[in-house]
């Protein structure tokens, strides 16, 4: 009964002082749902790929080009032959899968879709263990006709028929093929790099059209994943990779006589389980986590938790004082320390366990904007080991913070507190309780600091001149496929006829959609082996106006000129004709050129067909154009030419003015009449460019609602303090009222009184600030200023001293104006 | 030194009103030293507060000095309050998390006085009341008849004329009791204006005269005698 004696006083105690209590409550709740929050993102983040049977043995491997003169060049993606050399050289690797993402059409009766499809080696369905929905698995991919779909497709395309034994066409526009379903698996779940709709064959024999793909050791456009003996031999492999690369890459066509090709290319193979979090380079098939966020918000988690104990522990300290009669009363009915003690904690589990069922209902509130934030599906299973853990938390945040209280209530004496006019309080939890909120304040300007930091940098990118015009560009995208190429030229005809397009042009990448393509270039007077490589983009006719990037010298492509390039095959065939090139103020610098004019009429040269034929196309430079920015400020401007696509191209880009939906509408009518069976797919330039950011602009909107949380909650938390303070000093504020205070004497001290943990706390937060955020800038080639992080600091430090003081202020003066024999009367 | 005329003062709590003071007429003379005595509740403290401008009061007239204080402002009164009158409380009111210097100095703090003088006037009283001996102790160290004296040596440090004490020997044994009342006499005797509210007819008779509340009303000596 002792415990229903508890829990009784726990709860009159909570309702008799509701400031203290809801404060308390409300603090602890947001606390527990943050740090719930930001513990699923941070268990989904760590849950990648860790489901495979084959886990602990399963890699894949990854490559840099160190290409001289501009940043190296990363991928996850792997040369296509290196399977058949990974597979001769180790013995250690017992089975290997290339996954190539190919979206051809699939025609299901009238209707065409376009369809993602891996295609793998046959190693991959021994490798992971996909769940068979119907079909059987060990034979599904014996042969390049078999098709695995997941059971979203299979609905997709044959509703509720069973799919095994129907047939597809797929056209990958290169070629077409009939398929027969083999097999349906189960959907691909969402915490995997890996994400697979259908399944299909290798065969190297249909790609011979296409070199690039399978065949090519200087081109990556497939994943490489492979399965070892035993976990540790990719030690082995990551150490001997260089000698490998050495023995099977061919020559390279830079460096001289004397290079290896480990001067240039870095191999290397992570665990499966460690590439969400750690994998560095493009070509993933879907979104990568990122470690230091992980570790951020895992931070931040702990710092939220931090703040809300320590809530808990100042508001009940502070309480302390004012229980000090009842602590004392019940000692001297006999109630021995540990009595007490238990019955503290008791109290704040209580006030733990109110606020833990708060929390979860914020946590459900929050979840789907939460998700839509994160673009993941996070849930609490109630079913599973969730609901204990987060107990579990919301218990040792109990304790933790009830302990300190628990043992300061208890050691009153009983005689020092029943003697009238005794202050309850030791000096030493005074102390602690200034700390604490010397440690809160420092970690909310800290928080805030970080905030404004990565909310300014998303502003700059988002203001910095691109060195093109990003609005009003609608971009049709898959103009490259065989069907509409044909039509290219009418539909460029039709769509610049709509009143509302002002220029129209092509090319094969636009930004925020660029792929890694570069050329090697020499000036006359270089040999071969000292030629420079540089990135090559292919542009239509009008492409630099459209874009309205400014050209520095010279002029761009025309029609009326015979601005065309040789065809390869042309070279191949001995036909040499100085064609034009337009370059970029970068290149034409790392040509050596001391100027953009300098360069015009230059000639360069530059490597065509495969590197092994040796053949070069002889370039004049017709024009000069300034740097800009395709790819995201995270990455420095690199030197590159502007082949023209005179034909051709994969995006159409529409300049266009007044209203995009009625432009889209007109479009993709015109697109309807001309082209039939494939799908009009589109997007705008402005929308593209800050998808570039959307990483970034996601984590720095979550890092921005997690720092207001913890400042809400140190602010709560303060509030609730100041109040206290207060009401505690209230006797003293009548005594100094008699010996002639103002009021403006009195909150002139309270004010004061918290100014100093303000001061202190920035103290502690700025150079840790600084240091944080000009270390998290350096990721960005292009960014904001060092001294901005002053300027926030600045601003964070004032601010947090105007919160204290206006949450003093509300607090003390109706204490500083009261007369001063009422707060004398009650003793 | 101040004249009071007609003065009343009622609380209004809700929808009682409770006259405190009821149509009071006092003078006290510059160097009188005055015990208010009256059963509880009679309106003791209420004269003194009011007396010590910690109050207005609801009606009539105050002279402080040939000024009429009664409708002063806060301020107004705060201002005439800290140079002239000093305070003595039965609980001490001592400020816990100040040192006994401290406390004392308190006094002076809002006086505009230079800090060197400051520290000179405290010793001055300490050594006056006898406590210099525990000039840095904390008030929990003190015994009871210490904080007195450390509250008495605060009322008169900012040579104020006129001293007000509520029961300032309610919280002290006879001995104790014996040496503030010793203590007042003495100031008293050095020129300063005391008003002391005390249950104690033996306290009483250190004045030199003593005027009786009963229910709100001063009773006239020739009734007292009476009864
Ligand atoms: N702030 C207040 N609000 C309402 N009523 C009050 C207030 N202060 C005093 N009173 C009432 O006024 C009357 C006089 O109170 P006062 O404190 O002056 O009595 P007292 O003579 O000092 O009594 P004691 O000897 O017990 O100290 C009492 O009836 C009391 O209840
Ligand atoms: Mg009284």
């Amino acid at each position: 009964m002792l415990i229903y004696n508890y829990l009784l006083s726990g709860w009159r105690n909570i309702n008799h002082n509701k400031l203290f209590s809801s404060i308390n409550i409300l603090g602890l709740a947001i606390g527990l749902a943050a740090v719930t929050l930001i513990t699923l993102f941070v268990r989904s983040e760590l849950s990648y790929d860790t489901f495979w049977k084959n886990a602990d043995t399963l890699h894949r491997s990854h490559i840099v080009f160190k290409i001289p003169g501009r940043d190296p060049f990363k991928a996850v993606s792997a040369p296509g032959p290196l399977i058949h050399a990974l597979k001769k050289d180790y013995p250690q690797v017992t089975q290997a899968s290339r996954v190539a993402n190919i979206s051809p059409a699939i025609m299901v009766g009238a209707e065409t879709f376009i369809q993602q499809v891996s295609l793998v080696d046959k190693d991959f369905l021994t490798m992971f263990d996909l769940t068979s929905l119907s079909g059987d698995l060990t034979n599904a991919l014996n042969d390049p006709h078999s098709l695995i779909l997941t059971k979203e497709l299979a609905v997709k395309y044959f509703g509720q028929e069973d799919p095994i034994g129907k047939t597809l066409s797929l056209d990958y526009d290169y070629f077409k093929r009939d398929y027969k379903i083999t097999a349906v698996i189960e959907n691909s779940v969402s915490n995997t790099q890996l994400p697979i709709k259908a399944l299909a064959l290798i065969d190297e024999n249909d790609w011979t059209d296409r070199t690039s793909l399978f065949a090519q050791w200087f081109s990556v456009n497939a994943q490489l994943y492979f399965q070892t003996k035993n976990p540790s031999d990719l030690d082995h492999i990551n150490a001997t990779f260089d000698d490998f690369s050495n023995r099977n890459f061919p020559k390279l066509p830079i460096g001289g006589a004397d290079a290896k090709a480990s001067d240039f290319i870095e191999l290397s193979a992570m665990n499966i389980k460690d590439l969400h979090l750690h994998a560095v380079g493009s070509g993933e098939m879907t979104e990568r986590g990122n470690a230091t966020r992980v570790f951020i918000f895992s931070a931040i988690a702990v710092l939220i938790l931090i703040i809300a104990i320590i809530n808990f522990m100042n508001l009940s300290t502070a309480r302390a004082s004012q229980r000090a009669k009842e602590v004392s009363l019940r000692k001297v009915m006999g109630a021995s320390r540990s009595n007490l003690i238990f019955q503290f904690l008791g109290e704040s589990v209580l006030v733990t366990f109110i606020a833990l069922a708060i929390s979860i209902g914020l946590v459900e509130l929050a979840l789907p904007f939460y998700n839509e934030v994160l673009n993941k599906e996070l849930a609490i299973n109630y079913a599973s080991t969730d609901m204990l853990q987060i107990t579990g938390l919301a218990l040792i945040v109990g304790i933790l913070g009830g302990l300190y209280p628990a043992f300061v209530l208890s050691n009153f004496r009983p005689a020092t507190v029943l003697k009238a006019n005794k202050s309850a309080e030791s000096s030493a939890s005074v102390k602690l309780r200034a700390i604490l909120v010397v440690m809160q304040f420092a970690v909310s300007i800290g928080l805030f600091i970080s905030t404004a930091v990565v909310y300014s940098q998303m502003q700059y990118a988002e203001k910095m001149n691109p060195g093109f015009n990003k609005d009003n560009m609608l971009l049709v995208h898959r103009i490259g496929l065989d069907v509409v190429s044909e039509k290219l030229d009418m539909l460029v005809k039709e769509i610049s006829k709509t009143p509302q397009v002002t220029a129209v042009t092509w090319s094969n990448e636009t930004p925020g959609n660029t792929n890694e393509n570069n050329t090697m270039l020499r000036l006359p007077g270089m040999s071969k082996d000292d030629a420079l490589l540089m990135g090559q983009r292919g542009v239509g006719y009008d492409f630099f106006a459209t874009y309205e990037i400014k050209v520095l010298a010279g002029r761009t492509y025309q029609k009326e000129r015979n601005d065309t390039p040789l065809a390869t095959a042309q070279i191949r065939e001995g036909a040499s004709r100085k064609s034009s090139i337009v370059i970029n103020s970068s290149a034409a610098r790392r040509l050596g050129f001391n100027s953009a004019s300098d360069a015009i009429g230059q000639s360069i040269f530059t490597s065509r067909g495969n590197p092994n034929e040796n053949l070069e196309a002889e370039l004049e430079v017709v024009g000069v154009v300034d740097d800009v920015h395709f790819d995201s400020l995270r990455a420095t401007i690199r030197p590159e030419i502007y082949n023209l696509n005179a034909t051709w191209g994969q995006t159409l880009s529409v300049r266009f003015n007044g209203n995009p939906d009625t432009l889209k509408t007109n479009v993709e009518a015109i697109w309807g009449n001309a082209i039939a069976n494939i799908p009009f797919r589109y997007s705008f330039l402005r929308q593209d460019v800050a998808d570039m950011y959307k990483t970034e602009q996601g984590q720095a909107k979550m890092f921005a609602a997690f720092s207001g949380l913890a400042i809400f909650i140190a602010c709560l938390g303060l509030y609730g303090l100041a109040n206290f303070t207060a009401t505690r000093r209230t006797k003293e504020i009548g005594i100094r009222k008699v010996m002639g205070a103002s009021v403006f004497d009195i909150v002139k001290l309270l004010l004061w009184q918290f100014s100093k943990p303000v001061f202190i706390a920035n103290l502690i937060a700025w150079p840790i600030a600084y240091w944080a955020m000009s270390d998290w800038l350096e990721l960005f080639v292009y960014r904001i200023d060092n001294s901005y992080i002053l300027l926030l600091s600045a601003i964070a430090g004032i601010g947090a001293l105007l919160i204290a003081w206006i949450t003093v202020a509300t607090n003390s003066i109706s204490v500083a104006k009261a007369n001063p024999i009422k707060a004398l009367r009650h003793e | 030194m101040l004249k009071i005329q007609n003065l009343s003062k009622s609380y209004r709590t809700e929808n009682v009103e409770t006259t405190a003071l009821n149509n009071i007429e006092i003078e006290i003379k510059k160097g009188e030293f005055i015990a208010i005595m009256g059963p509880s509740g009679c309106g003791k403290s209420t004269l003194l507060n009011t007396i010590g401008m910690l109050d207005s009061p609801t009606s009539g007239h105050y002279w402080f000095n040939d000024e009429d204080v009664a409708n002063y402002s806060e301020a107004k009164l705060a201002n005439i309050r800290k140079h002239n009158i000093g305070f003595i409380f039965q609980s001490f009111n001592l400020i816990d998390e100040l040192s006994v210097r401290e406390n004392i100095e308190l006094a002076l703090l809002y006086h505009n006085i230079p800090s060197a003088e400051r520290k000179e006037r405290v010793e001055k009283v300490m050594q006056q009341v006898g406590i210099t001996h525990r000039a840095n102790h904390m008030p929990s160290q003190l015994s009871g008849g210490q904080q007195q004296r450390v509250a008495v040596a605060r009322a008169v440090v900012g040579d104020q004329t006129m001293i007000l004490a509520d029961e300032p020997t309610g919280n002290l044994d006879t001995q104790h009791g014996h040496e503030v009342m010793e203590m007042l006499q003495e100031l008293n005797a050095n020129g300063k204006t005391i008003v002391m509210v005390t249950h104690s007819p033996a306290h009483a008779e250190f004045a030199t005269r003593t005027i009786t509340l009963l229910d709100g009303q001063v009773v006239e000596p020739a009734l007292k005698a009476v009864s």
